[in-house]
């Protein structure tokens, strides 16, 4: 999963990343409106956490001007604003959901899984794909029942397939939403994760559609 | 017409001027015609006495009886026309009197001692023979006119009452007419002070347009006597609107830049395992709670009395329903509104939206499925300025123990810790409606909820 977080305050930029990143997401920053405009324009997020008083351009226009070029992706406004004209303003603009600062850290990654979920058309926080069961909460995966050691990249493919389960996902779209915007791009990494998370929960689950990319499901290979 | 007004003070000085002008001005006019009447009667008597002083006093040894009668009224007896000749230096010789006067005796204003004016005739008032009031006049002469010689006083009276009568008849004309004319200024004074002052009603209808949110500025084509007040007025209005925006947008950006850097040490300090980090988090949830109750207290004081800001409900209600099924969007609340088009808060946007949106955030966070929002418009009083909205919201969630009700209001309570939110929401909606001379207050909701009933000054 893939998160922008535009952020003007240093600080807080940094302990949002770092948060993001202990819990799994790839995570990409910007300091400033143009950046941050820049970069939900041409990468695809999972969601993104948009400040509203940013240098150069402010928050909503970007958000207006991302929904208007027909940028999905969820956002989550993250302001000190915390009057009521700013939220409905904020989510008229095409916000998802607005957090005023100050928040406490584990409230906005509630949220952020909420929003991850929500554009995956999961309902619950606890996603199963047959014996294997993503916690989101605490970013853990079993495989019935009995806890998976993994690392995080490992982790991080894994939780976008459970996501996306029974749909084909090509081999582009895991690269772009697993790594940040300046890790070195080889698809080939791809298969070798693959190939180890193969080895670690049952070598069926994942399927290659040849040409296409992969799939996660229970059921049985289709031709 | 209230005695401390204009209106009152103008017509007041104009009605006094007239009560004291106009009697003066009938006194004088009465005066003037009086002398002039009784000169010229007194030219008739004079005229008289002179005629029958050269008949009776051509020269020879005793006077004669005049020949001629110039007022038939001489003769007839007690007609109130008299004529008594009488010799002054002897006292017993026999006097000479008109038919009319018959046996009576008219005194003389010679032997009254009366001055005589310039013309060497004495006048004086008496009573007549029938008691009847007369002016006499007396002229002294000899015979011949010659000098050393014994002196005759010639005497001629006239009846005065029909004098008196024509005086008094016209006394009575005059004051009538001078009545009626006092009547007619008063009543122009009336309508000239009403459409003098007529611009200063308009000035107050157009404050009053101003207050209930009709107009922005004070509008109409108004005399250039307070067309400076007018001008002025608008731009107080003006500056004040700006002061109230420019307060507001201070206090924002001061938000921003406390928030910030208050989530920062936050954040940092829950990372700090051990006492120290505990300490600081706890401490800046402090800060950040009085951040929030101030920030909050001190946009409440920049917009006190705020004249002529009305907002319609409708819209700001639509708003946030569309802004918090967003928000909320995983709990999948039905949030009914009933609230009538017309429906008017005298008040800012922004608070109306603060109250509306904690209340439905609320509710939000509580409610099983439903959240009902009811808006209620009293029936038109005519007592515009004292009209109360009633909105009522209700969820169908646990609902609040009548005890905890109290405590629920005040600064920073929340009974659940567990629900996010700083626990500000209810104190400020109720600080927030007082501030408009309203309320807020909690009930059992009817499905067992929570529910909250909001009063506020209608436009």
């Amino acid at each position: 999963m893939r998160v922008l977080v535009v952020e003007d305050d240093k600080d807080l930029n940094r302990q949002l990343v770092a948060a993001l990143s202990e819990s799994g997401y790839a995570v990409d920053s910007a300091g400033d409106g143009e950046e941050g405009y820049f970069l939900g324009e041409t990468e695809p997020y999972d969601v993104v956490i948009l400040d509203l008083g940013l240098p150069k351009m402010d928050g909503i226009s970007i958000l207006e001007q991302w929904r208007r070029a027909d940028r999905k992706m969820p956002v989550i406004i993250l302001t000190a604003r915390d009057r009521w004209s700013d939220k409905v303003a904020g989510m008229d603009a095409g916000a998802d959901d607005y957090l005023a600062k100050p928040f406490h850290m584990e409230e906005l990654l509630a949220r952020v899984r909420a929003q991850v979920r929500r554009a995956s058309g999961h309902a619950k926080s606890e996603i199963e794909c047959g014996p294997l069961r993503l916690d989101t909460k605490t970013a853990r995966v079993t495989c019935a029942g009995l806890q998976i050691k993994l690392t995080s990249h490992e982790y991080r493919l894994l939780a976008y397939l459970m996501h996306h389960n029974g749909r084909v996902v090509s081999r582009t779209e895991l690269v772009e939403h697993l790594y940040e915007q300046d890790f070195d791009r080889d698809s080939n990494t791809i298969e070798v994760f693959i190939g180890r998370l193969r080895k670690k929960i049952p070598i069926d689950l994942i399927q290659t559609v040849r040409g296409l990319g992969y799939r996660l499901s229970d059921e049985p290979e289709q031709g | 017409m209230r005695l401390n007004s204009l209106a009152f003070r103008l017509f007041a000085t104009a009605a006094a001027w007239t009560l004291v002008v106009l009697p003066l001005a009938g006194i004088i006019i009465y005066g003037l015609y009086r002398d002039d009447v009784q000169a010229s009667f007194d030219g008739q008597l004079r005229k008289l006495v002179n005629a029958i002083t050269v008949d009776s006093m051509a020269p020879g040894s005793a006077p004669e009886a005049p020949e001629n009668l110039y007022e038939p009224l001489f003769e007839v007896t007690h007609s109130g026309w008299y004529w008594q000749i009488t010799p002054l230096d002897k006292p017993d010789a026999r006097k000479l009197v008109s038919p009319s006067l018959a046996s009576a005796i008219l005194p003389s204003p010679a032997i009254e001692k009366v001055v005589p004016d310039v013309s060497g005739a004495r006048w004086m008032d008496v009573l007549g023979p029938k008691g009847e009031p007369l002016r006499v006049v007396e002229v002294i002469d000899t015979l011949g006119h010659e000098p050393n010689k014994p002196r005759y006083s010639i005497l001629v009276a006239g009846p005065i009452d029909w004098l008196e009568h024509l005086v008094s008849n016209f006394r009575n004309r005059l004051t009538t007419a001078l009545a009626l004319a006092g009547l007619g200024l008063v009543a122009v004074t009336l309508f000239q002070v009403r459409f003098g002052l007529l611009p200063l009603r308009q000035i107050g209808r157009g404050l009053a347009d101003i207050r209930s949110g009709k107009a922005n500025t004070l509008q109409g084509d108004l005399p250039a006597e307070i067309e400076p007040l007018q001008l002025e007025l608008n731009e107080l209005i003006h500056s004040n609107q700006e002061i109230v925006d420019r307060a507001r947008r201070h206090v924002g950006n001061l938000a921003h830049a406390l928030k910030t850097p208050l989530a920062v040490i936050t954040n940092e300090a829950r990372e700090e395992k051990g006492g120290f980090g505990t300490k600081v988090a706890e401490q800046a949830q402090i800060m950040s709670d009085n951040v929030s109750h101030y920030l909050d207290r001190a946009r409440m004081a920049a917009r006190v009395n705020v004249i002529g800001r009305v907002t319609p409900l409708a819209p700001v209600v639509e708003a946030l329903v569309r802004a918090l099924q967003r928000i909320h969007h995983e709990k999948d609340v039905k949030i009914s509104v009933q609230c009538p088009p017309d429906a008017r808060f005298r008040g800012e946007r922004q608070d109306l939206e603060e109250m509306l949106g904690n209340l439905l955030d609320n509710a939000c966070k509580w409610a099983r499925k439903n959240i009902v929002l009811v808006v209620e418009v009293p029936p038109d009083t005519g007592h515009a300025h004292r009209q109360r909205l009633t909105i009522t919201v209700s969820d169908d969630g646990p609902g609040v123990a009548d005890a905890e009700r109290a405590t629920i209001a005040k600064r920073g309570m929340r009974l659940d810790e567990t629900k996010p939110g700083s626990g500000l929401g209810l104190s400020i909606v109720t600080d927030l409606a007082q501030s408009y001379g309203g309320s807020c207050e909690l009930a059992r909701g009817p499905k067992g909820g929570l529910s909250v009933c909001l009063q506020l000054p209608a436009a």
